[in-house]
């Protein structure tokens, strides 16, 4: 038992709730597998799991999988999904080149486990080439081209402050918190424009010069890169009336232009000290930063936040905005202290009882009003990459994508943003899941009629369980001609565990009654279309 | 942006936004839609006296123009030194139309009925077209929960659907991510297609009928959870959808409907828009259970260029797809029957077209372009509206209205387009649901049963 699980505790008690008990090794090994790392467990991994007696086995395994290379593809698209890194967007064109270089940045950092706040410090005050300097793209994918330099500043500290502080700045840039915010965020009504103007301010240093240059892949095709560099002459002028805001204009007798100054503090830059350096100083110390990226890890762990939505922190609730107050402090003071190191604080929470807990609730009757009292493991739809990559992977038929610039990926994961292969049936799929767009579309995992349509009639899925070449269908055959096995070997590929009694003899009932090799295929295709496979 | 606002009515509470099954208290059930067969009946919901619903229409097509058209260069055309010749103004009675851009649909003229008077809340893209779409604040107390209105449609159709209604009550045809079904079952959230000549491959099992009813029939017999809801309520919304795609696959005729040939795809214009206004008349004139069908047209943001023709997006281009898709559908629909005697289609279908804001007047800004502006217009054609109508007078700019141009004398606001929409589907406008999961009663349109919006009765 953990801090983690202790302040779990607490409120179940004082909400009359009875947690569950905890999952079965099978049960823990797919959800850990899944979401430390985006993939199901191969039948392999689930039997040496499975034999293991060791009693820190999963210890052991969650400290693998933090060191696999499947967690950094799984957690570079999580970070490209926060910081939105997409090649074109409603404002923007970072291009494939640049986008491909933001990519390999976050890979490379996450890879190297560089502590997150550093990895943050880095990005605001990113520069150089777009097209080979990875954290220049953050300043690049705010760009607005269709207003004055004032409205990129403000996308910057918009977008800043909600990724990485989970508060909503964006009213502000247009009014001040006294218009709608009294119903929408307490703590931003106190705020003005003129608050939200000297948040931008650090920005305004900031000048990305356009060069237009030949694609590497279409010669008669231009792209333009930005060289992201410091302007010390720039800065935030109150003297615009078109573009995407309200006019900016000085208060009556003020200065014309805002200078920089933290939102949360009102702290300024240190004599000579370069903006958006100060600025990335200023955000990465306060103690929102932690608790914010805690939250947004803590719902990938489970699907659910400890303050939602995620990115709508209001800073004069923080005792009774989150379900947990305590622990969200805790864990902000665990990942503070252990230096903002992503996969400590992910070991942290998937060694606790709360998050081992079966998907099953047994205690008694459930009530949806308890999701947020974690007293079970609440499902959610696997998201589309990683839904993709399981059928592929349960199936032995990987799927084969292009990704410009970087040639063709063979897992859904490894596709640098949610725009590529969009034509294609594969992209189809992963849209109908919800990939989202990283610009207005966000992730979802909502389903759909189009998503059943598709998982029981595309050919994505229909194909992939016929018993030719080296399907798992094919492979299971060849080895076995065994009703019993067969059903055994499709259950640990396709749910990563073994049938029970009943499903075992259903399933053997099922293959003796026609063609073995047929119905092996039904059966997969059965297995694949089931909730449990298509829920975590 | 401004999704922030979404969490105003969840904090402090750690709601799924799914937690609907929360009222019937007893768990979970597999057939919990059941509940909501009569919602009326068993969610108690309220009503004012005294409103008179028009109840005109069958159905509804909903046109977004996203990105927001400049109002007065279309549908409210104000001229000046800045109006180019090939805008080709032209008198049709009262009003002055933009000819070059909107040829086709002037000879439609006589159906539409144009409100100048309308003015929205916010000049924030995903702001302001979430607002048209759920008829509230996103960020106001409900924003959260609030369905899309074409699912509040759904929900309403429910009570009255046959075994012939094999189609989602709402349909949402190349519309990108919209708002969804709020608190409401995933069963009223828009079905989304995008459109392909041939169809939807995916309503076709590729193995074969028997196969797939055998593979149907050993799923159900494996998935113990799809019964017993052991996984869960998202679980069991994707259980749902599973026995709509069935009810789909099998019933006659469906993919007819989201398919059109050559012929037609030019007629319409050769685009993905006309294609969606294609799907969107065969789902009205079907009578399968499609209530609500939502097409997008984007690209209207023209903060710069917006007369230059060689520009990717401007005037010329977008309304080079409204243009022909729009007088097609129009065309189509007044000719073909309805359901009732002597009524058309489009007697029986209310068609509205709707952008988030309008853009500024007069004079273009400085790259060429009209930035964001409140000022409005919306488009009404059919189900019981009367046509050749205009509501509302704004001064010479278009700037300033000068008349609001109805009964309630005052700016026409997104919420009272949906008052008015709802009253043509015959759906009470003034409904205060009692199954939130705020428990804090749930409008259709907030304050409308306090008569701060109403239908606009002057359309029809």
């Amino acid at each position: 038992m953990n801090f983690i699980d202790s302040w779990i505790a607490a409120k179940q008690a004082a909400d009359g709730v009875a947690p569950t008990a905890i999952a079965s090794d099978a049960e823990f090994l797919r959800r850990i597998t899944l979401d430390l790392t985006g993939q199901i467990p191969d039948t392999a991994t689930v039997k040496a799991f499975l034999a293991d007696t060791s009693a820190t086995k999963r210890q052991t395994k969650i400290d693998e999988l933090l060191a696999s290379d499947a967690f950094v593809d799984r957690w570079t698209m999580w970070f490209g999904d926060l910081v939105q890194n997409v090649q074109v967007s409603n404002n923007a064109r970072e291009t494939y080149q640049g986008r491909n270089a933001y990519y390999l940045w976050i890979r490379e950092s996450i890879r190297a486990n560089k502590p997150y706040d550093a990895m943050v410090r880095e990005l605001l005050a990113g520069r150089g080439d777009s097209f080979t300097s990875g954290a220049a793209n953050y300043v690049v994918r705010q760009l607005q081209n269709n207003g004055p330099l004032q409205d990129t500043f403000d996308n910057l500290a918009a977008h800043s402050a909600e990724k990485f502080l989970g508060i909503p700045l964006l009213c502000l840039s247009c009014h001040n918190g006294a218009g709608h915010l009294e119903l929408v965020n307490l703590y931003l009504r106190g705020k003005s424009r003129n608050d939200f103007w000297r948040m931008a301010a650090f920005f305004s240093h900031t000048a990305a010069r356009p060069t237009r240059v030949p694609d590497p892949n279409n010669p008669n095709n231009m792209l333009v890169k930005f060289d992201v560099n410091l302007n010390a002459a720039g800065r935030y002028r109150l003297n615009t009336t078109d573009g995407n805001k309200t006019p900016r204009q000085p208060p009556a007798g003020g200065s014309d232009v805002a200078t920089p100054a933290f939102i949360l503090t009102g702290e300024e830059p240190r004599a000579n000290e370069e903006y958006r350096d100060a600025y990335g100083r200023m955000l990465t110390a306060d103690r929102q930063f932690a608790r914010a990226t805690v939250n947004y890890l803590w719902k990938e762990m489970f699907g659910l936040g400890l303050v939602e939505p995620v990115n709508a922190f209001d800073l004069v609730k923080l005792t009774n905005q989150p379900s947990h107050p305590e622990l969200l402090e805790a864990l902000a003071d665990d990942f503070i202290a252990k230096h903002y190191d992503l996969r400590a604080l992910l070991r942290t929470i998937a060694l606790s009882s709360t998050y081992q807990l079966s998907a099953r609730y047994t205690p008694g009757g459930w009530q949806e009003a308890w999701v947020s009292d974690y007293a079970r493991r609440y499902p959610h739809r696997l998201p589309a990459e990683t839904l993709l990559d399981a059928i592929a992977k349960a199936t032995s038929v990987p799927v084969q994508i292009n990704a410009n610039g970087l040639g063709v990926v063979t897992r859904a994961m490894l596709l640098p943003d949610p725009l590529e292969g969009r034509r294609g049936v594969y992209g189809r799929f992963l849209d109908a899941f919800g990939r989202g767009d990283r610009d207005d579309a966000a992730r979802t995992n909502d389903s759909s009629i189009s998503q059943s349509l598709a998982l029981l009639n595309d050919t994505i899925v229909t194909t992939r369980v016929r018993r030719d070449g080296n399907t798992t269908v094919a492979k299971v055959l060849a080895a076995s001609n065994d009703p019993g096995t067969i059903a055994d070997e499709l259950f640990l590929a396709t749910l990563s565990r073994k049938p029970d009694e009943a499903e075992r003899q259903t399933s053997i009932d099922y293959l003796r009654a026609g063609t073995l090799g047929e119905r092996a295929e039904d059966l997969q295709f059965a297995l694949l279309n089931s909730l449990e496979f298509l829920f975590n | 942006m401004c999704d922030a606002h979404e969490s105003a009515a969840l904090r402090g509470r750690g709601f799924s936004r799914r937690n609907f099954l929360r009222v019937a208290g007893t768990g979970l059930v597999a057939s919990y839609f059941a509940d909501v067969l009569d919602p009326r009946l068993l969610l108690g919901a309220t009503t004012s006296a005294n409103v008179t619903l028009r109840n005109s229409a069958k159905s509804c097509i909903f046109i977004f123009l996203s990105g927001a058209p400049s109002q007065v260069d279309l549908w409210d055309l104000k001229e000046g030194s800045w109006t180019p010749a090939d805008l080709a103004p032209t008198s049709y009675g009262d009003v002055r139309w933009p000819q070059g851009l909107l040829g086709k649909t002037a000879e439609h003229l006589p159906k539409l009925s144009i409100v100048r008077s309308g003015l929205a809340w916010a000049a924030v893209h995903q702001l302001g077209q979430a607002w048209a779409q759920i008829a509230r604040n996103p960020g106001g107390a409900t924003g959260a929960i609030a369905p899309h209105i074409g699912a509040v449609v759904s929900l309403e159709s429910q009570a009255s659907r046959t075994t012939s209604d094999v189609l989602p009550g709402f349909i949402a045809l190349n519309a990108g991510a919209i708002p969804s079904s709020g608190y409401l079952p995933a069963r009223y959230a828009p079905f989304g297609v995008t459109t392909e000549a041939t169809g939807l491959a995916t309503l076709t099992h590729p193995d074969g009928t028997a196969r797939f009813t055998r593979r149907w029939d050993l799923l159900h017999q494996l998935d113990a959870a799809r019964a017993n809801g052991a996984l869960g309520k998202p679980s069991l919304d994707m259980n749902d959808f599973y026995d709509q795609s069935k009810t789909l696959m099998e019933a006659p005729g469906v993919n007819a409907l989201f398919s059109f040939d050559d012929a037609e795809h030019t007629r319409y214009g050769a685009t993905t828009f006309g294609d969606s206004l294609i799907v969107a008349r065969n789902l009205v004139a079907s009578n399968k259970g499609t209530r609500f069908v939502q097409t997008t047209l984007g690209g209207w943001d023209h903060h710069s260029d917006i007369y230059d023709r060689a520009a990717a997006q401007s005037l010329y281009a977008q309304c080079g797809e409204l243009d022909p898709a729009l007088a097609a559908l129009l065309s189509d629909l007044s000719t073909m029957p309805g359901r009732d005697g002597g009524k058309t289609l489009l007697d029986e279908t209310l068609v509205v077209i709707v952008s988030e804001f309008g853009r500024t007047v007069g004079a273009l800004n400085g790259q060429g372009g009209r930035d964001h502006y409140l000022r409005n217009a919306v488009v009404f054609a059919g189900g019981g509206t009367h046509g050749g109508r205009v509501i509302g007078k704004t001064d010479a700019t278009g700037g300033t209205v000068t008349e609001f141009g109805w009964s309630a004398n005052r700016d026409v606001r997104p919420e009272d387009v949906t008052c008015t929409l709802y009253s043509a589907l015959g759906i009470d406008y003034t409904t205060v649901r009692n199954d939130d999961p705020l428990g804090r009663g749930f409008e259709y349109v907030p304050d409308a049963r306090e008569g701060h919006y109403a239908p606009i009765e002057e359309l029809f």
